[in-house]
């Protein structure tokens, strides 16, 4: 199971990297941000599913609450969020290759082992905050008087704006409807009662 | 389903943290009164403000009185909720620490910087002072209110995981099945839990959307080319300010459903009609704040209709449910009346009283003419000030000590009421005779308006001074003693 879970990510890591898909998912703006950079996240977190089990004590020991790890994750996730960063990921190929390895390894794999770590008022409080982030940013990218990518046109950052603002509001209210019936994802379901349902929803459980 | 909350959990006294919010919360009351009052004395030209200085004060005590309306009535939520559902006191205490850290940055902002933009920040208003403020003052505010935010939304989150952890949903805590039918009303979640579920879905989403438009701000003050469109940011910030004020009542209500049955010696009885308005309000709170933009003409009709009748709607389930209960639970029950049950009858009373010109001034043909009138004040200062807030006095009357000293109680009890029914009948005869409101400077025909208001004011702030002392004297015993109720 595991060894198929690692080859599956492998496996799509690199169909992600031949110049034809990548060059399509790169040649506009949103399929950049909303499809490309979440799935590189999505297959680091795969590869946490496996790392899992042997992640060496100290680590996660270190990783108090999960805090360290989601520290990085912020970080990693912010960095690729600057517009000079993704110009450099689309012009400069050695500039994309850090890209594909930083986001699975830097962001989705810490996300994979932190976020269960972290106490549901945190992983509520982490979604609070991600969620008007994201709507913000899709405000700016509308209100923004120039370009803020020299490789994208300023249709394609209007329409990364909307989309940017839609994913939040998506987010927002699945976040609330789950919250309303107390929906609680099947890996989180241990104990719904006791650990607070949706609090503990998205990635791993607890 | 009770729970014996944290108890050994933590080493904080949970008794201790909620007297710590009321005496941060008296101490602040008393002072932003005082702002008040000093705006009204300087439009009765019996003090001389300068007009910049005017609306500095004007923002402090718009700001400072929303944020302490929510800090009070959180408290009042937290004490009774916390039977009911396991929550953090350390989190509760969290949340203190960013508000006074907040109410720090928003002081700073307006006292040394000068910013005066009004509570409601208005979009790009903060970026355009005109020279009264620099962009660090306007930031200072914003990044006040952000702490502030972020406190409530952790402390609401941590019910929130409380009451998940009881009741699985957050429509069983509202008690959806009830209101629909579904299940027996006697058997649906207590009221406290109810109301700070309801209270925690609008808080929550209001917060989100205020953040946001918060950072959107705060980037456009440092680099004003980033621009927004300014009704959709009015939106957002109403959706977010109506919303957090409108929430503290609902917060502080809480004190009544549980106060007045403890000295009626009757339960507070719950049944379909009780969910069902809470569940309506739900709702409504969400949706009612395009009240607020009846005047921008390039809102889309459908959403000025929706606000004008979503206004007359909106209160009226759950003030109705309690209005009524209230009157049964008081009626021939023998209560022998002390200043704290007093206090949370007069909250409701205010309260429903209040709603009245509101609901006035959400209509649209009405709104035209009263918008910025002294209205606008004379509504909610009734509902806020004699309703909300004296449901909070009641809470802290009832804590500390009710058995005794009683007479000294009583005088502060009157002053408050008679006076605070001067000062806000001033408010709405000025707006029915269209003095406008937010005007520093008044003409000669409006000068007995605001001199029987500042008089009324100072009457009504010598009453609460007199609870709040009584509240601190009596604050040692209270916080090692047991509820009340036993
Ligand atoms: C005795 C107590 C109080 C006095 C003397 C007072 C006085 C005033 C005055 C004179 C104004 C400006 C009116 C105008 O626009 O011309 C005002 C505005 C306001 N007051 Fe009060 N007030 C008191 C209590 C309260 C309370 C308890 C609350 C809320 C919990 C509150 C919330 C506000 C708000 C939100 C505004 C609007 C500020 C703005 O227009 O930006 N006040 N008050």
């Amino acid at each position: 199971m595991n060894a198929r879970l690692l080859a599956a990510a492998t496996g799509s890591w690199l169909v992600l990297w031949l110049p034809p898909i990548r060059h399509t998912l790169e040649s506009d703006m949103v399929l950049h941000m909303a499809v490309q950079v979440p799935l590189l996240i999505m297959l680091g977190v795969l590869v946490a599913v496996v790392a899992r089990d042997r992640e060496p004590r100290w680590l996660a020991d270190a990783d108090w609450l999960g805090i360290p790890g989601i520290v990085a994750v912020v970080l990693g996730t912010s960095f690729w969020m600057l517009p000079r960063a993704l110009d450099q990921a689309v012009s400069d190929p050695w500039a994309d290759l850090i890209k594909f390895l930083s986001l699975p390894l830097l962001v989705g794999v810490p996300l994979g082992l932190s976020w269960r770590r972290m106490p549901p008022l945190g992983r509520a409080f982490i979604w609070a905050n991600f969620i008007p982030k994201l709507g913000a940013i899709g405000g700016l990218y509308l209100g923004a008087p120039t370009r803020l990518c020299a490789y994208y046109r300023l249709d394609q950052q209007e329409l990364a704006g909307w989309t940017l603002i839609a994913i939040a509001v998506a987010l927002g209210m699945t976040w609330f409807f789950a919250a309303f019936v107390g929906w609680t994802p099947s890996c989180a379901k241990q104990s719904p009662r006791r650990s607070g349902g949706f609090l503990i929803a998205a990635v791993g459980g607890n | 389903m009770t729970i014996a909350a944290t108890a050994g959990r933590t080493a904080i006294n949970p008794r201790a943290a909620v007297l710590a919010y009321l005496a941060v919360s008296g101490i602040v009351l008393l002072l932003m009164m005082l702002l008040g009052l000093t705006m009204r004395l300087a439009q009765a030209q019996w003090i001389d403000v300068s007009p910049d200085f005017f609306y500095v004060v004007m923002t402090m005590h718009g700001a400072g009185m929303v944020g302490i309306a929510g800090l009070c009535s959180a408290a009042v939520m937290w004490h009774f909720v916390r039977r009911h559902v396991p929550v953090s006191t350390a989190v509760f205490l969290t949340n203190l620490v960013f508000f006074l850290i907040g109410a720090v940055l928003i002081l700073g902002a307006g006292f040394i910087g000068g910013f005066g933009a009004a509570w409601t920040f208005l979009f790009p208003l903060p970026a355009h002072s005109g020279g009264l403020w620099s962009v660090n003052a306007a930031a200072a505010y914003l990044v006040g209110l952000i702490f502030i935010g972020v406190g409530f939304l952790l402390l609401h989150l941590d019910i929130a995981r409380g009451i998940l952890s009881v009741y699985g949903g957050l429509g069983a805590a509202l008690g959806v099945k009830q209101a629909f039918g579904l299940a027996h009303g006697e058997e649906g979640p207590p009221p406290a839990v109810t109301a700070s579920t309801m209270a925690l879905i609008a808080n929550i989403l209001g917060i989100l959307v205020g953040a946001a438009v918060l950072i959107i701000s705060l980037v456009n003050l440092y680099v004003p080319s980033f621009t927004f469109n300014a009704l959709a940011a009015k939106n957002l910030i109403y959706y977010f300010g109506h919303t957090f004020i409108n929430v503290t009542i609902y917060m502080a209500v809480i004190a009544v459903y549980e106060i007045l049955p403890i000295y009626a010696h009757r339960a507070w009885k719950t049944n379909w009609a009780f969910y069902l308005a809470w569940v309506l309000s739900t709702v409504f709170v969400l949706t009612v704040y395009t009240h607020h933009l009846l005047m921008d003409f390039a809102m889309p009709t459908w959403t000025l209709v929706a606000g004008q009748v979503i206004s007359w709607l909106s209160g009226l389930p759950v003030l109705l449910v309690t209005a009524f209960g209230t009157l049964t639970v008081v009626y021939r029950s023998g209560l022998r009346w002390n200043p704290a049950a007093a206090l949370v009858f007069l909250g409701v009373a205010g309260w429903a009283i209040g709603v009245i010109p509101a609901i006035a001034d959400g209509t649209i043909a009405v709104n035209s003419v009263m918008h910025n009138t002294q209205w606008v004040p004379g509504h909610f200062h009734t509902y806020l000030l004699l309703g909300m807030v004296a449901m909070v006095l009641g809470f802290m009357t009832y804590l500390t000590n009710p058995q005794s000293r009683y007479g000294v109680a009583w005088l502060g009890y009157w002053l408050y009421l008679l006076g605070g029914v001067v000062f806000v009948l001033a408010f709405l005869s000025a707006g029915s005779a269209s003095v406008p409101r937010r005007y520093a400077v008044h003409v000669a025909q409006w000068l007995p308006y605001d001199r029987i208001g500042s008089i009324g004011a100072a009457c009504a702030i010598a009453g609460v001074l007199i609870l709040i002392v009584r509240f601190f004297v009596g604050m040692r015993t209270a916080a090692s003693a047991q509820d009340p109720s036993g």
